[in-house]
């Protein structure tokens, strides 16, 4: 080896189309990778990311096709190569993790084979159980529990979070010179994303692995990257690191995207302040249990207890924001909210009105004034009918004004949120995801609802398309009163948007309190530690290495006795094992369910001391 | 525990299966007309013969109670004794009512466990020349979408689903046996008279085999697993059969579990062409003559094995994908 460290070094890269010569998918990439480096890679979705990173191992299918350039690894060029040569270096000396850890292995096989046959087809001659011991060894390394059990697991039987732990074992497991991520953090929750890239940091000093970490945020790429590069449109724009990027960006393009990020702490930036209006939406303890037959047991049932005791007060006019980890029972609640589902115990009562004592006429009639909004803008709109007549849909429904005032009301909605009347016609083809989230948002405005549920509605959707449709919501909600429910899994979103917060844990609100009040000084543990995983430029407050927390919730099926954060609480004490604490009000007003809420001293020395 | 749970539901979801068929097939069979009485005793035979006859066998009791007696004989083993045929094998259609040789009539069940063999042989046989044709036009197409492979794969099984399997067999015997003399066609005297039924089934079943598995071979090669498979360092012939094949055969197991039906009539036509001596030609005869018992012990058998048939498919199926559970 020479005395330059450099890995891998890319020369002029150039992917176009194969039906269009002129196209550019990625245009003269450049770039060295220096052993033991982390390299980060940011650009916003359709910049040529993935394409890059499948490039590199001449892995691009058609019509992408590579035009020139030149990937040198150990003095050959890798595009070069031919197919049996390559296959000595792909996958055993440069490893890669793609964005969908659950799709990237065979389902039917468990994750422990899929590890040893890809060992055996890169080094021959390996005996199986010497690659058996291998893969056990590295899957202990990156920390996935009784990993002697989870070998023989098939990939269904894993989170997204510890599937992506697999792949990184099934990246790592050759000891690769270089290692390509691409998005590897995208699809998991902020908390298990933040566990992952402390992984990634831990691990390059165990292998001494150059990594190429892609990201579509620059906030996650800016925690782990010695030196990040800014891909737009195809081309590397600029490279620097992440200090120099973040305090002193050069290309406009680099600037433009650090203004665009959502900020959450730092001076002058607060959420929007609560104020104390009438009620209009009352959940008083609902319950929602599901009972699923139990794999190969004849008459067993499990218990899924979704929602456990569910408390909240809405009120006219306000954004409440409910977050937490995916299966924390968000949507169950949020089925709960909009009355698809009714709960076991409890009640909901919607302007004075218990939704579970009104008839089937009274609750339709009713049900005009709480609209849902789905995350899925594709599959929520009928793709055969033209678009005025989805918004009008609702209005046929209930029977709201007579036919020929329909036509009216359906465009006067469409201009509202911003839709060009003369797309009434149209089908919703071809349509972007933000201008498909619009004829949603119409088909429930068209009805003059008073709440509107947002369940993850934005979330498909990149900053600025999320941006102007926040204009369009502040808009409404200025000039028809309404009242949003967020649920999201984005704090950046939450924390410029909603009046109050709702942190979920296992079925329960555990913390509920004004944005400011949770921003700043959260109450309850598991509040800190979802704060200290997001991914943030400002200067946190809340450093992951003091409250990021371990594992993963427990399944709903088996809930801890006593406090059921317990398992994972840094501040675990003997009494959370026995008693299940009950809310507690906090002083700025919210409530928390946290033993150590009223011994709020005692709580923070002890996270301080730690 | 899973295996043990699983057969218990399956079996007694079977049984349950069992039971509606064969009251179906039991009552239909007393609706047609046709007194079976008559048809035991023969024309000739006086009416106080018949009369005597029809209240030995019961006929004369309401139908559940024929049917409950049926069933319990069932249990027992017992499917009853043809109407026609004699313990000794010839027919007895044309001896007189009171020949002796009438009263020594043939059980169903033997008549059919001695045919049965057969013609699991000429299935089991159809199905693996169905597989040898189907796998590598299938394979090679789902793997080509679009080019010639596809093509031959799609025109071939156009053709063989064309073709009636009774002109096929004619034709096919002409060819092996009269002009070239290498395989024999009628009867049955030993295995190789198995080999020209059997392939003339196999092209009947093949077109469906060799579309799911194009199709779903196609499909499967989308996935993620497969698209990164290289990149993970794998080689291409280990994704394909590893992965591939083994992700394609669930779909084909499943259309294997309904084809079985089509499989099963295209058995008695074949047989008959090819005088195969199996349950096909014993069913066929028993129409013909109305000898119900046959009939009936054939048609709950057949369903007997349709379920279990798609037992074993199902079980097979969740040992290759432990996602699914029947």
């Amino acid at each position: 080896m020479s005395e330059d460290k450099t890995v891998l070094c890319v020369r002029d890269l150039t992917v176009g189309l194969d039906n269009d010569p002129a196209a550019r998918i990625l245009d003269g990439i450049s770039f060295d990778l220096k052993s033991g480096e982390i390299l980060g890679l940011i650009g916003e979705a359709g910049s040529g990311k993935t394409v890059l990173a499948r490039a590199l191992v001449k892995g691009l299918g058609a019509p992408l096709v590579t035009r020139s350039g030149a990937v040198h690894y150990k003095g050959a060029d890798l595009l070069g190569l031919s197919e049996r040569k390559l296959s000595k270096i792909r996958g055993k000396e440069i490893g890669y993790i793609g964005a969908n850890p659950q799709g990237s292995l065979d389902p039917t096989i468990p994750v422990g084979n899929q590890i040893v046959e890809k060992l055996l087809s890169v080094s021959p001659g390996m005996s199986r159980k010497a690659a058996t011991e291998r893969a056990l060894e590295v899957l202990a390394a990156v920390r996935i529990p009784s990993p002697e059990v989870r070998f023989h697991e098939y990939p269904f039987q894993f989170s997204g979070g510890m599937m992506q732990r697999v792949m990184i074992v099934d990246a790592l497991v050759t000891n690769p010179a270089v290692l390509i991520a691409d998005n590897i953090t995208q699809p998991l929750d902020v908390t298990v994303a933040a566990q992952i890239i402390r992984l990634i940091r831990d691990l390059r000093e165990q292998f001494s692995t150059a990594i190429l970490f892609i990201s579509s945020s620059l906030p996650v790429a800016e925690t782990v990257a010695d030196e990040v590069m800014v891909l737009q449109s195809g081309r590397i724009v600029e490279k620097a690191t992440p200090t120099a990027l973040v305090q002193n960006p050069q290309h406009d393009y680099t600037k433009s995207l650090l203004s665009r990020l959502p900020r959450i702490w730092g001076e002058g930036i607060s959420g929007p302040e609560a104020a104390d209006t009438r009620t209009l939406m009352t959940v008083e303890d609902v319950h929602r249990t599901y009972f699923v037959r139990k794999k190969g047991s004849f008459r067993g049932v499990n218990a899924v207890q979704a929602v456990r005791g569910v408390t909240l007060d809405i009120r006219e006019g306000e954004n409440i924001g409910i977050v937490g980890e995916s299966g924390c029972g968000k949507s169950t609640l949020t089925r709960l909210l909009a009355w698809l589902e009714s709960p076991q115990a409890g009640s909901i009562r919607f302007a004075g009105q218990d939704l579970s004592k009104l008839g089937a006429k009274d609750l339709t009639k009713l049900r005009q004034s709480f609209q849902l909004l789905l995350q899925d803008p594709y599959s929520s709109l009928p793709s055969r009918m033209p678009i005025g007549r989805i918004i009008a849909e609702p209005l046929l429904i209930h029977g709201l004004c007579k036919r020929s005032e329909i036509r009216g009301r359906v465009l006067a909605a469409m201009r509202e949120v911003g839709l060009d009347p003369a797309l009434e016609n149209q089908l919703t083809v071809g349509l972007s995801a933000g201008q498909r989230q619009r004829i949603n948002i119409a088909r429930a405005l068209v009805l003059e609802p008073r709440l509107m549920i947002l369940d993850e509605t934005l979330s498909a959707l990149d900053q600025v398309e999320q941006s102007k449709l926040f204009e369009v919501f502040d808009r409404l909600q200025k000039t028809h009163g309404f009242t949003y429910i967020f649920i999201s899994h984005d704090m950046a979103l939450v924390r410029k948007v909603c009046h109050r917060v709702a942190v979920m844990y296992l079925g329960r609100i555990v913390e509920f309190a004004d944005n400011n009040a949770l921003f700043d000084n959260p109450a309850h543990p598991y509040s800190r530690a979802l704060l200290s995983a997001v991914p943030t430029l400002d200067d946190h407050p809340f450093s992951s290495d003091e409250y990021l927390l371990e594992g993963e919730p427990p399944s709903p099926v088996h809930i801890p006795p006593g406090c059921s954060f317990r398992s994972r609480c840094p501040l675990a004490q003997e009494i959370c094992g026995r008693v299940d604490p009950v809310a507690q009000v906090l002083p700025g007003g919210g409530s928390a369910m946290c033993h150590l809420v009223g011994q709020d001293a005692p709580a923070r020395s002890l996270a301080a001391g730690k | 525990m899973y295996l043990l749970n699983f057969l218990i539901r399956r079996v007694l979801q079977g049984l349950v299966v069992l039971l509606i068929v064969s009251f179906a097939i039991f009552a239909l069979l007393r609706v047609v007309p046709g007194d079976p009485a008559r048809l035991i005793v023969g024309g000739m035979a006086p009416d106080e013969v018949v009369v005597q006859k029809a209240e030995e066998l019961g006929l004369n009791d309401p139908i559940v109670v024929q049917y409950v007696r049926y069933l319990g004989d069932l249990a027992r083993g017992d499917l009853g004794n043809s109407f026609f045929r004699p313990k000794s094998g010839a027919t007895v259609g044309a001896a007189a009512y009171d020949d002796p040789s009438r009263n020594e009539r043939a059980e169903v069940l033997d008549l059919i466990l001695e045919r049965i063999p057969l013609t699991l042989q000429l299935a089991g046989l159809s199905v693996v020349f169905a597989l040898i044709i189907s796998f590598p036009l299938g394979v090679a197409a789902g793997l080509n979408p679009g080019k010639w492979q596809d093509r031959l794969a799609f025109f071939s099984g156009s053709v063989f689903v064309s073709l009636p399997n009774f002109w096929l067999g004619i034709v096919l015997a002409q060819l092996f046996s009269i002009k070239l003399g290498i395989l024999p066609s009628i009867g049955y005297k030993g295995f190789e008279y198995t080999i020209l039924p059997a392939f003339v089934l196999a092209i009947g079943i093949s077109p469906f085999i060799i579309r799911t598995l194009s199709v779903s071979i196609a499909q499967i090669m989308h996935e993620e697993f497969i698209a990164v498979a290289p990149l993970r360092g794998l080689k291409r012939p280990r994704i394909v059969v590893a992965h591939a094949i083994r992700n394609a055969s669930i779909p084909l197991l499943n259309l294997f579990g309904i084809q079985l039906g089509i499989l099963l009539g295209g058995v008695l036509v074949v047989e008959l062409i090819f005088d195969y001596p199996g349950l096909g030609r014993l069913t066929i005869n028993a129409v013909l003559q109305r000898d119900f018992p046959i009939i009936q012990g054939v048609a709950i058998f057949i369903s007997a094995i349709f379920v279990f048939i798609n037992i074993a498919v199902d079980l097979a199926a969740s040992f290759i994908d432990p996602r699914l559970e029947y």
